[in-house]
């Protein structure tokens, strides 16, 4: 019970605020747009969920909104040039695992501070895209939304891919050898090492996972509208790394769980079209969501000062 | 010989500029280079001024990537005699004789809100999708749309004004929201280029082609799936061509000394009779991009 405590206050939160909505703006609940807001927020939740592997073993990605892109641009083109997703899909996936493993590789094979790495790959990967296509979106061709289903088919299947991709992530953390030992890492590397896990393997791994998911995020996004803006992954570190510190996943590393992100997802996102239903000025959209940040941050402060007395 | 440099030579937005640019050479009977970096480069562009220098064009008319690395070069041009407009980007004043400007914010202003108006039939609820709240020419556009909100149409009714970061996928999420909490909203405007189609997106995806109409600033090529579809009902920008033709017309009056400091008005060619504002040459309203002409148009 105790441990789980942070997953609880966060629903609650989650709770209340959704009960807020009921009663002050039921249109909030609308099926349609309501639905069509969550399959937007699909593919952060699937990046958000590698984003917490990375952050468990206590390393950061910066760079994923780039990948994102990248792998979005890539997988563009490659639509556009008539490939069947089910070549892009993987194809998308590959050139993602490449990204992150290049992150993985620097981390963990020389040892340098993943923050300075993705740093510099996060801005390495948007100028070069920015040159390579100026800012040009890529047209899709018909066929390409929604995978050719219907919209509401179309929708359904992200919704589901995005949830079996938390499911599945969960459990392997949960029940799997290689699960536990991300936790191990992020909690005292050199215990690890001593009991016979390898912490650089480990760090490779969830950075190629990571970049894995971004690929997969970005077909996820594609799929979505006729057209690809290469933009579209700026910001995306921002919101699933709010995502997972809010989620209760410790900055420091070695514990936190993915329902919490998933919730903390859920909590930051909807912050926009609740404003937007209570008519209040959107100033206060990026205030509210640091606010969330910062009581997330305070709580997680306030944990480690009692664990230490 | 009058030399146009733009951004990028491969750039549809600046080929398209260049077709009412060769036009006007032809009607001027001058010769026309056209030449600038493969991708945006400001070094490359101040080298292809001193390549001008030395080739003695008459007049030089360029784009500016970067305003004060380019303005040395064309300092250095206008000593050696050569007559130097600006258009599209401009650079320092000292650098240059005029600047062809393409849209005031004033004229951006006016003509979104018009527009708006005109296909709303002068009453309802109208919500506006920024880049940022805070980015100088968002600010400056909604200053003017909403003066002439205030001016001319009291029976539209400005909702709610909402930032998408210039992203097209928030935009869309915005449209949505915007449309589930505002049922009588009859037009959606998007002032930053990437927001015009996902507020279409978020439209058609309602279902709503049509009952909420779109509106905005920017690119026909991004665009055009949902004018065609009866989506997007008018995007707004200037017209390329015109912008071209203007540029060679001014280049030419002014190395001719026909178009001296301190003009009011300035005539050229097919535009008729332009107005100048110090020594900016304007180009007039922006040009409305709708089902009936996108297809001539290709950036």
């Amino acid at each position: 019970m105790k441990r789980r405590g942070r997953e609880f206050v966060l629903a609650a939160v989650l709770g209340a605020i959704l009960l807020a909505m009921a009663g002050w703006a039921p249109a909030f609940f609308e099926p349609a747009p309501l639905r069509s807001l969550l399959t937007r927020e699909a593919p952060a939740l699937v990046v958000a969920c590698g984003m917490a592997l990375v952050i468990l073993t206590r390393q950061i990605d910066i760079s994923v909104g780039s990948q994102f892109s990248v792998c979005s641009v890539a997988a563009g083109l490659l639509a556009a040039a008539g490939w069947p997703l089910g070549l892009v899909l993987p194809v998308a996936a590959g050139c993602g695992a490449l990204l992150g493993a290049l992150n993985g590789i620097l981390v963990a094979g020389l040892g340098l501070p993943s923050i300075v790495v993705t740093l510099g790959t996060m801005v390495a990967l948007r100028q070069g895209l920015n040159l390579a296509r100026q800012g040009e979106f890529v047209n899709l061709p018909d066929g390409v939304q929604w995978f050719g289903l219907s919209q509401s088919a179309g929708q359904a299947v992200l919704l589901v891919s995005a949830l079996l991709v938390l499911v599945g992530l969960a459990l392997a953390l949960r029940y799997l050898a290689a699960g536990r030992q991300v936790y191990a890492v992020g909690s005292d590397a050199e215990a690890a090492r001593l009991a016979g896990i390898r912490p650089r393997v480990v760090t490779l791994a969830v950075f190629t996972l990571l970049g894995l998911l971004c690929g997969i995020a970005a077909v996820m996004n594609i799929v979505q509208s006729p057209q690809v803006q290469p933009l579209a992954g700026s910001g995306l570190e921002l919101k699933v790394i709010a995502a997972v510190v809010v989620g209760g996943v410790a900055i420091s590393g070695g514990r936190g769980s993915l329902w919490g992100v998933l919730t903390g997802l859920v909590l930051l996102a909807c912050i926009p079209p609740a404003l937007t239903h209570l008519h209040i000025e959107a100033y206060w959209e990026k205030a509210i969501q640091g606010a969330i940040i910062l009581l997330a941050a305070t709580a997680e402060g306030v944990r480690r000062r009692k664990e230490r007395h | 010989m009058i030399a146009l440099m733009p951004k990028a030579k491969g750039n549809a937005y600046f080929l398209s500029c260049k077709t009412g640019a060769d036009r006007a050479a032809r009607e001027l009977n001058v010769e026309l280079l056209f030449d600038g970096p493969v991708d945006t480069n400001a070094a490359k562009q101040n080298e292809i001024v001193e390549n001008w220098i030395t080739l003695g064009v008459d007049a030089i008319a360029v784009s500016a990537e970067n305003k004060e690395g380019l303005s040395t070069a064309l300092r250095k041009a206008r000593k050696a005699g050569i007559t130097v407009v600006a258009f599209d980007s401009d650079v320092q004043p000292d650098a240059r004789s005029f600047f062809v400007n393409q849209a005031t914010p004033e004229g951006i202003g006016q003509t979104l809100m018009d527009e708006a108006a005109r296909l709303m039939d002068g009453e309802g609820e109208f919500a506006i999708i920024t880049a940022t709240l805070t980015a100088a020419n968002q600010r400056e556009w909604m200053k003017h749309i909403e003066a002439r909100l205030a001016e001319k149409y009291p029976r539209l009714k400005l909702v709610a004004v909402r930032p998408s970061d210039d992203l097209k996928d928030k935009a869309q999420s915005e449209a949505t929201a915007l449309m589930s909490a505002y049922p009588n909203l009859k037009l959606l405007m998007a002032i930053c280029s990437p927001g015009v189609p996902g507020a279409a997106e978020a439209v058609q995806q309602a279902g709503k082609a049509g009952r909420v109409k779109v509106i905005g600033l920017g690119l026909p090529n991004e665009n055009r799936r949902y004018v065609k579809a009866g989506v997007t009902d008018s995007v707004i920008l200037w017209n390329t061509g015109d912008l071209g033709y203007l540029t060679v017309y001014a280049a030419a009056a002014a190395t001719r000394g026909e178009l001296k400091a301190g003009a009011k008005t300035f005539r050229a060619g097919e535009l008729g009779e332009l107005r100048l504002a110090g020594d900016h040459i304007l180009l007039g309203r922006p040009f409305i991009f709708n089902r009936g002409n996108i297809d001539r148009f290709d950036f």
